[in-house]
């Protein structure tokens, strides 16, 4: 397990050259010419906005949309358990598949899985199921981290040991 | 198809995650254990919290079971995430005639008030005993039905068997530690004493006790998954097949068989499916087959072979986590991950009660429709899905349900029952099967609408009240999205939406 335990020279990324939807925000706030044409759906935020005002048809339009990038903004800010930086800069979290692999020791891995898991519950809505699975081929033991990662008894009684959730808020502590 | 309809949900609700529900073995109420540390008394006639079972417990409460034949004293057992179980009791109402209990206080009375800010009330739960032993997290418990044992089991791997010498004086019998993983659930047999357990190993033990010693006689390997929930067939209900007599002769051959074989055990997995599990009697030495009857069998060798005889269609896509078996009707409900609720029935099949068709509680009799090949014997009974109802707690994972007897006063007869779901919401739903004409008619109640509406004509009141006139199956769908306040903030939730 030692020889596994640690990455001494993990890559470091800058945490300015990371992907974020923030900073294509204002591209992205552009009007466009036909905008103007285009029917506009309730907000969210809207309170004059009631549900039942709401054909079925536009249900869908209205619910939140939650993509890769979100899940990346919510876990990259969650910082490593054996380094003093976040998943997002070393790397262990990447936009292309959202999966996690090296620097870490098998117990590191399932504790940032929890603590991935528990920022996922926190912070999406409860309509979600939240999977988190070691990528494959990356740990041999993958399978038996998924299997605790995806129980949710196991992940309950977790989070009622103070041993852990104090390593989950310190992990948790540099999200926004 | 029938569809599963929403009646009541019980309030008040816990703001946490609600684990199990169970129901009493004589009284028409409900104890919910929560991941707050309580328990919470529920009433099945007003829907009402009656009391709270505190203070007790550091973690979560993970289960609690009744003690059943505990004539005019309730006695719960609790078990929770602090590795520890506690015996709990409290008088009835009107019970303790001629009972020596001086020091238990009948002010507050049974009725139960208001249920918000009763937490004065709840001294009437006498906390008797404490059970240590396990290492970790108590996941389930169960009582015996047969004799004065109770089980539970553990993340420590464990299934501990505990005898009741004499009124709160618990003796540990057996530690069971055969299993590889969590034992996630642990139920008895109604009739004998034979104990079923389920782990995180992906596998099921059945345990008896051989001359002086606890030992695993069984064990049941196949499912892929953890199996989260095992729960044995009603004595009364073995061999009763559903859709018509017993006509052909191979009909009454699989109806010895069940006989001889006695109560069925099934089980639910992460692996999202359902498997009913059946004994293969032994045969004695000449060969001929043992006598008839299932409670008199005594094996010469311990060992026991249990096949799985069958597998009920797949409706989950999520883990199941509870699946539970009703006394009653012979009726199988599940329950799990995907929120989803559905009840099944063995049928034989090729009987004209089969398919998608309205049907009350007592299936249309047509048994002879069955064409008598030389099929298999097991082919010749079907599982099918009766009802199921998507989303029966919002949004949220369903972890539990259960057949219980109705006590609300839309009861139409004595023998009716009820599901009763506990989700991730905190919430106990109470819920009945319905005929697709009512199914149409009503709506799905939100949390708001709660208790009162069961006769007929208030949900004939109801249905001028919907937002649809008429809903198709796509319609359905579609329907199904609602506002939830959470928080501050109202929140456009479809219910259909983790997919």
């Amino acid at each position: 397990m030692d020889a596994e335990k640690d990455n001494a020279n993990p890559t470091i990324i800058n945490p300015s050259d990371l992907p974020s939807r923030r900073r294509e925000a204002p591209t992205k706030k552009q009007p466009r010419i036909f905008d103007s044409l285009a029917p506009a759906y309730p907000s969210l935020a809207d309170p004059l906005s009631s549900p039942e005002a709401s054909d079925s048809d536009s249900e869908e339009e209205a619910r939140e949309e939650i993509d890769e990038q979100e899940v990346y903004d919510l876990i990259s800010t969650i910082s490593d358990p054996e380094h003093p930086l976040s998943l997002g800069s070393l790397g262990v979290v990447t936009l292309d598949d959202i999966a996690i692999k090296g620097p870490t020791s098998p117990r590191s891995r399932i504790i940032i899985g929890l603590g991935v898991k528990v920022r996922l519950l926190n912070c999406l809505p409860p309509r979600f199921r939240i999977d988190v699975r070691i990528k494959e081929g990356t740990s041999n033991t993958a399978d038996e981290v998924n299997k605790q990662l995806g129980d949710k008894e196991r992940v309950a009684a977790a989070m009622e040991n103070r041993n852990l959730i104090n390593v989950v808020n310190t992990m948790l502590a540099t999200c926004e | 198809m029938p569809s599963i309809t929403s009646l009541a949900t019980f309030t008040p609700s816990c703001n946490a995650r609600a684990w199990l529900t169970s129901p009493h073995p004589h009284l028409p109420i409900v104890a919910t254990a929560c991941s707050d540390k309580t328990v919470r008394i529920y009433s099945t006639q007003n829907f009402q919290q009656q009391s709270t079972i505190s203070g007790g417990h550091k973690r979560s409460i993970r289960s609690c079971a009744w003690r059943p034949n505990s004539v005019g004293e309730s006695v719960l057992a609790t078990g929770s995430f602090d590795a520890s179980a506690g015996i709990w009791r409290r008088w009835e109402d009107g019970a303790g005639k001629g009972k020596a209990n001086a020091e238990i206080d009948f002010t507050s009375g049974l009725a139960g008030g208001d249920a918000d800010k009763d937490d004065e009330d709840e001294d009437e739960w006498k906390f008797a005993v404490i059970l240590d032993g396990h290492d970790s997290e108590i996941k389930s418990l169960a009582f015996s039905p047969t004799s004065p044992l109770l089980a539970t089991c553990s993340r420590d791997k464990s299934v501990w068997i505990w005898e009741e010498l004499d009124e709160d004086n618990f003796e540990t019998v057996a530690v069971l530690q055969d299993h590889e993983g969590d034992v996630k659930c642990v139920a008895w047999h109604p009739g004998e004493e034979l104990l079923a357990s389920a782990s995180y190993d992906d596998n099921v033990r059945l345990w008896r006790e051989d001359v002086d010693d606890w030992a695993c006689c069984t064990l049941l390997t196949g499912h892929g998954g953890t199996v989260w929930w095992v729960e044995f067939e009603g004595t009364e209900m073995v061999a009763k097949i559903g859709g018509g007599d017993v006509a052909s002769e191979e009909q009454k051959a699989l109806v010895q068989q069940r006989e001889k074989a006695g109560s069925r055990l099934v089980s639910c997995s992460d692996d999202q499916s359902i498997r009913v599990w059946r004994k293969v009697p032994k045969e004695n030495p000449d060969g001929t087959p043992q006598q008839r009857l299932p409670s008199i069998w005594k094996n010469s060798n311990f060992e026991e072979e249990w096949v799985e005889e069958a597998r009920l269609p797949s409706v989950h896509e999520r883990p199941v986590l509870a699946v539970s078996w009703s006394r009653k009707t012979g009726r199988v409900a599940s329950t799990g991950s995907d929120g989803k609720i559905a009840v099944y029935e063995e049928r034989w099949t090729g009987s004209a009660a089969n398919g998608d068709v309205a049907m009350g509680d007592a299936p249309s009799s047509d048994g002879s429709a069955h064409n008598g090949s030389d099929a298999e014997k097991q082919a010749i009974t079907e599982w099918v899905v009766l009802a199921e109802i998507d989303n029966a707690h919002d949004v949220f994972e369903v972890n539990h349900v259960v057949w219980a007897p109705r006590a609300d006063k839309g009861k139409v007869h004595d023998e009716e029952e009820v599901l009763i779901s506990t989700g991730d919401d905190g919430e106990v739903r109470l819920s009945i099967r319905t005929q697709r004409r009512w199914a149409k008619q009503i709506a799905h109640e939100s949390k708001t609408n709660s208790a009162s509406l069961l006769a007929k004509e208030v949900v004939d009141s109801m249905c001028k009240k919907r937002r649809r006139p008429y809903r198709t199956a796509d319609q359905k769908a579609k329907d199904n999205t609602q506002s939830t306040t959470k928080g501050n903030r109202t929140v456009l939730l479809a219910q259909t939406g983790w997919r």
